[in-house]
């Protein structure tokens, strides 16, 4: 069995993940954002990788979650994002599609989960490492799910993070916090903070200019050209 | 095995650094940038004329990371063309902020971005390792994500906003079949991993996961709904170094991991082949109904990027004469394509904005008062169709005589049904331009400097087809194991 504070460290990610995933209200979603990202930083303290956690509190909790929180303050001529989501959620046509997204990604993941640490995964699981890359796939499943039923540009932030997460647990539970997966998480957190800021400046931008806050009104033909 | 060399680094670094400095003070002078910017492509030319003595490799230590380097013909190949295309779009853009009115933060901006996107397919070229590689895919999407924003108006940002987040989830399924083949194999050097890994299915998966990634950057169908929005509304230069470059690098990085990790995996290569078939029909029957002529520009790519995938099924498990036509024609179609697309999409840019129009039916005319910007146009299509004796010529006829020698029919059909409807949709704008009809419109003069570095690229695009044997030469003896 894997030592109680790796269990209890996994199920308050998992926690954590789903209230940021399905809170409407924005302010209290980003919170939640920088909440888990403190309990990554928890995490790799626990596999061992110090510096690690110092670059996911640092990067992730401060920075990426700020840069989410800051989008939300508003600022200067910018107008402010309305604090709760409104968006209805995407229509059940294109369920399909996300169930077949979603199911193929975990599917592959998981096969090859298991063909790696063979069929004992399934039972619960001997050390941290392997407890915590079955986290990574589930909070995986998450934030996929989150990030294709989700229209909330913001939101959609939210759970490209999480999913980011998730592979980074995968990543670090399949191969231990060697020099290698430290460097690719590093870039990993890296990238996710500039997807985040770009991504947060364009919305309010696009807020601004268009009053949209999805991508659905976007056709190609321009629908969402403003005054 | 060496760190690397100075002249490498410095080839790698100074887009960037070029650019910063440009940022500061942006460029008004297209002569200052050509001096400046003009090194780079010699300083890459005299890489791959040295590169006949034999590839070098190395690697970089940093703190308990060690990163892998190599550069081969292929390497200093593309070296060359992305440092032309640079110069040919920085060379392009200085003109078109005197032609238009940029923003003037915007127009800055355009320059570390550039930069970026350098040193990013700098660091694709020669990198050796699957880490060096992610910084250099996720450097150069970043930056090509940047530049597609930088008009600013609604339609650009949330085009952009798209391109992001479907670059994003790319670059973590690519991330995520990283970790598996990590998890599996433990080390993340391409030799090494080429040496021990087995084509298990953790391999097979992670290869999976991978390719899905990285064809949803390089827009291949049915992964391609981000690309014509994105083009629409974009700059001109930015349109043509992002379709000439930054969607093969992902093909490039594909095509490299597929051939190592599974040489041997013919169904794989055969539904590769198969979505690259279909990207080439879709892409031109979408061309030939696209209202505006930069969407048509745009679906050309996507049509022409799906030739690129027919390497997949000519090069597993062929014989080696076939593989070898196979591996040429891919090469000299992605240059030839790059310059041609480059010059198609400058060539456009120039229609559109001394026209002032958006779509097709605004060309009236301009077969008579932009006779240059139009024959650029010609030329250019004249690699994109396919016609002797351009570099699309010699890549098409090397792929006709390695499918027939496969046996490999389907590809045959889809090499003449490819031609042909790039062949409608280029005279579809061909008889709009030589319409007369209309009440004379009002033309824009442009600088002369933008229709000449359109028109340098498309002749380059055909003198590769009459010149193909050099560069040929360089790829042989690397290209093939």
């Amino acid at each position: 069995m894997a030592p109680i504070e790796a269990w209890g460290l996994a199920g308050l990610l998992l926690l954590t993940a789903g209230f940021c995933l399905l809170q409407r209200h924005l302010w209290r979603a980003c919170l939640g954002l920088v909440a888990f990202a403190l309990l990554m930083a928890l995490a790799w303290l626990l596999l061992g990788a110090p510096w690690l956690a110092l670059a996911e509190a640092l990067l992730g909790a401060l920075l990426t979650g700020g840069t989410l929180l800051w989008t939300l303050r508003g600022r200067g001529a910018l107008p402010r994002l309305a604090p709760v989501d409104e968006t209805p959620q995407r229509a059940r046509s294109t369920a399909p599609l996300r169930w077949l997204l979603i199911l193929s990604w975990l599917g592959l993941a998981g096969i090859a989960l298991i063909w790696l640490l063979g069929v004992d995964a399934l039972t619960p699981p001997a050390s941290a490492t392997t407890l915590l890359a079955a986290t990574g796939v589930l909070i995986m499943g998450l934030g996929l799910w989150a990030f294709t039923i989700q229209r909330h540009l913001l939101r959609r932030l939210l759970a490209f993070n999480l999913l980011g997460s998730g592979v980074f647990l995968l990543l670090a539970g399949l191969a231990g916090p060697v020099a290698e997966v430290r460097g690719l998480i590093l870039v990993g957190l890296v990238v996710a903070l500039l997807g985040s800021i770009l991504g947060a400046v364009l919305l309010l931008r696009l807020h601004a200019q268009a009053g949209q806050i999805t991508l659905s009104g976007a056709s190609p033909a321009g629908s969402g050209s403003g005054p | 095995m060496s760190p690397l060399p100075l002249h490498l680094l410095w080839l790698l670094l100074a887009p960037l650094a070029l650019g910063l400095l440009a940022w500061a003070s942006p460029p008004r002078h297209s002569g200052l940038v050509l001096l400046v910017v003009l090194p780079l492509p010699l300083m890459a030319l005299w890489l791959l004329l040295g590169i006949e003595a034999g590839p070098m490799a190395g690697r970089l230590t940093l703190g308990p990371l060690t990163l892998h380097w190599r550069l081969d013909g292929l390497a200093a190949l593309l070296g060359l063309l992305t440092q032309l295309l640079l110069l040919a779009s920085a060379l392009y853009a200085v003109g078109y902020a005197r032609a238009t009115i940029l923003g003037r933060r915007a127009y800055a901006w355009l320059w570390p971005l550039l930069g970026g996107l350098g040193l990013g397919l700098g660091l694709i070229w020669i990198a050796a390792d699957l880490l060096l590689l992610y910084v250099g895919l996720e450097l150069m999407g970043l930056c090509a994500v940047g530049m597609m924003l930088l008009p600013g108006s609604a339609e650009a940002l949330s085009a952009g906003l798209r391109y992001l987040l479907f670059a994003l989830v790319g670059s973590l399924t690519w991330l995520l079949g990283i970790a598996l083949l990590l998890g599996a194999w433990g080390r993340l050097d391409l030799a090494g991993l080429g040496a021990v890994a087995q084509p298990d299915p953790v391999t097979q998966i992670a290869v999976a996961l991978l390719a899905s990634g990285l064809l949803l950057k390089a827009a291949i169908v049915p992964l391609h709904s981000w690309l014509a929005p994105v083009h629409g509304s974009a700059w001109t230069p930015v349109s043509a170094i992002h379709g000439a470059l930054v969607v093969k690098a992902s093909f490039f990085i594909l095509l490299l991991l597929w051939r190592l990790l599974l040489p041997e995996a013919i169904a794989g290569a055969w539904a590769l082949g198969v979505l690259g078939s279909l990207a080439v029909l879709w892409g031109g029957v979408q061309a030939c109904r696209a209202a505006g002529l930069k969407q048509l520009v745009a679906w050309s790519t996507i049509g022409q990027l799906g030739y690129l995938m027919l390497a997949f099924p000519l090069l597993a498990g062929t014989s080696a004469g076939v593989a070898a036509m196979a591996w040429q024609a891919t090469w000299v179609q992605l240059a030839g394509h790059a310059l041609a697309k480059a010059a198609m999409f400058m060539a456009a840019g120039n229609l559109l904005l001394s026209t002032g129009a958006q779509r097709l039916e605004g060309l009236t005319g301009t077969s008579r008062r932009l006779p240059l910007s139009l024959m650029t146009f010609g030329l250019a299509a004249v690699t994109i169709m396919g016609l002797p004796p351009s570099a699309g010529f010699t890549a098409k006829w090397l792929w006709l005589q390695a499918s027939l020698a496969a046996g490999q029919w389907p590809w045959v059909l889809v090499l003449a049904l490819g031609t042909l409807l790039s062949a409608a949709y280029v005279f579809r704008v061909l008889r709009c331009s030589f319409v007369e009809d209309v009440p004379e419109p009002v033309f824009r003069e442009l600088p002369l400097a933008m229709e000449l570095i359109a028109l340098a690229l498309a002749l380059a695009a055909i003198g590769l087809g009459l010149a193909a044997a050099w560069p040929l030469a360089a790829l042989a003896p690397a290209g093939l194991p």
